[in-house]
């Protein structure tokens, strides 16, 4: 078991099972598919801008739950060494850009995805399935410019 | 109680779904996006032509929400430039970190603390945003109160409750 789990299987099995988790969302209770709505409700809920958690924060909840489950079963994280090509590039007493990067990584990932209504599930899973143009338009956008980002960092480090 | 039970299952399987795939790998990620792995693009591909037609299908057969009895019915909506720029905005991110909100979350119960770094990151870009969106939303009233109109919409609203569904604009 846990050697098959520490390979990914083929993207024709795994795809059409992430997609049946969006279907079974709103077969279920009527709602669009999106990961980062969980954060936000969180974060709404700490600073008090909200008083309950709503359902996008036990989605959250539920990732974070699977992803443990997985760990457990599988015996081995899927990041193994560092992170990337952050701290193979930033390495000994440097390593602490490296999460100075990613603090602020994480700060455009909220910041786009909240403007942009959506994070690549939520826009880019969710969004599509549903046939929303706009989130067509979101995801076109961010994985071209996530592309183009990355081959700008490939040519510099 | 139903409708958490029913997000955290999904969510939990998703979880497990995007470990097994190893997304929560930003080797995986950069792989992908330096287009020398075409698994992600087939991957998310094939998972929204199986959730299209399952949507169709719950659609054309006029079924209901198992756990709200309402008709599914879930939101669309058309471009605007704000999906662009927050779009743009958040491939700059997602390309540095070589990571995205769901992934980061199946870090974070991996083990892997960097996650930590990330998380704390989009918490105040999340942030960021309300702030943004509370200036917009208090400008809007006042020029209202003013009796003046108000220069811009400010429907960029995260809440769903005040939305209806066919105008609502933002899932985040």
């Amino acid at each position: 078991m846990s050697a098959t789990l520490l390979h990914r299987p083929a993207w024709y099995v795994l795809g059409p099972l992430i997609g049946l988790v969006v279907v079974g969302l709103a077969a279920t209770i009527n709602e669009r598919f999106g990961v980062l709505g969980g954060f936000s409700d969180v974060v709404e809920r700490a600073t008090g801008r909200t008083h309950a958690l709503g359902w996008k924060s036990w989605l959250l909840f539920g990732v974070l739950a699977g992803s443990l489950v997985y760990r457990l079963i599988a015996g081995a994280p899927t990041v193994h060494h560092g992170y990337g090509w952050l701290t193979r590039t930033f390495t000994g007493h440097w390593q602490i850009l490296a999460g100075a990067v990613l603090v602020v990584a994480g700060g455009l990932i909220g910041f786009g995805a909240k403007t942009a209504g959506g994070c690549t599930s939520g826009n880019g899973l969710g969004g599509c399935a549903a046939g929303s143009t706009a989130s067509f338009a979101a995801t076109a956008t961010f994985m071209g410019t996530a592309i183009v980002v990355s081959f700008v960092i490939k040519g510099l480090i | 109680m139903r409708v958490r039970g029913a997000a955290a299952l999904f969510g939990a399987v998703f979880g497990f779904l995007i470990s097994w795939g190893q997304f929560s790998d930003p080797d995986r990620i950069r792989a992908m996006l330096l287009l020398d792995d075409p698994y992600l693009y087939l991957m998310m591909a094939s998972a929204i032509a199986v959730a299209s037609a399952g949507l169709w299908l719950l659609r054309r057969n006029g079924a209901r929400a198992a756990f709200t009895g309402h008709p599914i019915r879930l939101e669309t909506s058309r471009p605007q430039r704000r999906h662009f720029a927050g779009a743009a905005i958040f491939g700059l991110g997602w390309a540095i970190a070589d990571s995205c909100p769901a992934p980061i979350a199946a870090q974070l119960t991996q083990g892997v603390a960097w996650s930590l770094c990330t998380i704390a990151g989009i918490a105040v870009g999340i942030v960021l945003f309300l702030r943004r969106q509370e200036r917009a939303g208090a400008q809007a009233a006042k020029s209202v109160r003013s009796g003046s109109r108000s220069p811009r919409s400010t429907a960029s609203s995260t809440s769903t409750h005040a939305i209806p569904r066919d105008s609502a604009s933002t899932r985040a």
